[in-house]
């Protein structure tokens, strides 16, 4: 019987280590390093009114065409769902940090994929930033 | 022009073998390389945003911040939603409920269109299989004290729904950014806190 040649053989092998293998891992652990992830999708505020900060993350998700899904003073957590060519969902959290900061937190998903472009969370905290200061002028 | 030619050529003289491997290569970087989709702009304030804010929301009076949560809770029973769920602290308020995606004019509508289709003598008359089944919308409203006047509460609603086609595909994914919706339901929710405030 003829051998199959080298580098198709070596391909064929690729395919199946590279293709065939399909981690549960990373789906649930997620990928990337954590405190990467951590600083992009963070932005504290010299506030320690969680409630208002609460209020101005569910205006600005309210802005950004979301409808919430979810909210929780206690936790300081907001869920919100976003319809359009694609689903998006993002979580915001929001907890008192040091002395005289509140921390924001955000994560979305789009689809299946969960975004890691630190350009969507800037455009995410621009938004909030001008929530922010309406409601510390408070302005409805 | 001259060299890329020539490794034009080159590449016609490489084996079968070698050729096949790189097409399986090609085949192996393409199905499994994950690409960044993501929209530019998903989390970008849209410039209209703040006409679109206004068009949302609206100042009530009411006597107290449970009697407005109560109206409005009241209001979207009328509307025939569900509540799924409600933060009190937050003054959110999720609701969602199903319903026909056409309307009865729009089915009457593509009704006329066959019996027309019929009567021309064509053997394909099918407008009203294009109606779509069903829709899931899914509302959200927030009632808050006004910030800018103390007695007073804002209200703002932000309404989302998908059309499901008849073999339940998503056919349309959107928000509901009709005006007029957020007029009536406003209305309608002035007549709530004054039935409300009745009781």
């Amino acid at each position: 019987m003829k051998s199959l040649p080298p580098a198709l053989l070596a391909t064929t092998l690729l395919i199946f280590a590279g293709c065939a293998a399909n981690p549960q891992g990373p789906d649930v652990i997620g990928a990337g390093s954590q405190l990467e992830i951590r600083q992009m999708q963070t932005r504290e505020y010299d506030t320690l009114d969680k409630r208002m900060t609460l209020r101005a993350v569910i205006s600005t998700l309210q802005d950004l065409g979301f409808t919430i899904d979810r909210a929780d003073l206690q936790i300081g957590s907001v869920t919100g769902t976003r319809l359009s060519a694609y689903t998006m969902r993002i979580t915001v959290t929001v907890r008192e940090k040091g002395d005289h900061q509140i921390a924001v937190r955000a994560n979305a998903r789009i689809d299946e994929e969960t975004v890691d472009d630190p350009k969507t969370y800037q455009d995410f905290f621009v938004a909030l930033d001008k929530a922010m200061f309406l409601v510390l002028q408070k302005v409805d | 022009m001259h060299r890329s030619s020539a490794l034009m050529r080159r590449g016609a003289a490489l084996p079968l073998t070698l050729r096949v491997a790189t097409m399986l290569l090609m085949l192996v970087n393409s199905g499994c390389e994950s690409s960044s989709r993501f929209p530019e702009a998903a989390l970008r304030l849209p410039e209209s945003s703040l006409a679109i804010r206004s068009e949302q929301s609206r100042m009530f009076a009411a006597s107290s911040e449970t009697e407005i949560l109560g109206a409005s809770v009241a209001l979207l029973q009328d509307m025939e939603f569900n509540l799924d769920e409600m933060s009190g602290p937050l003054g959110v308020l999720s609701a969602s409920k199903v319903v026909d995606a056409d309307s009865t004019a729009e089915k009457t509508g593509l009704l006329m269109l066959d019996v027309l289709c019929a009567l021309g003598g064509s053997g394909n008359c099918a407008a009203m299989s294009s109606a779509s089944d069903e829709q899931k919308i899914m509302l959200t409203l927030v009632v808050l004290p006004s910030l800018s006047r103390p007695g007073d509460y804002t209200a703002r609603v932000t309404i989302q729904r998908v059309v499901f086609d008849k073999e339940s595909r998503v056919k349309v994914s959107e928000q509901i950014d009709d005006p007029a919706v957020y007029q009536e339901i406003f209305a309608n929710l002035a007549k709530s806190i004054a039935l409300q405030e009745m009781q």
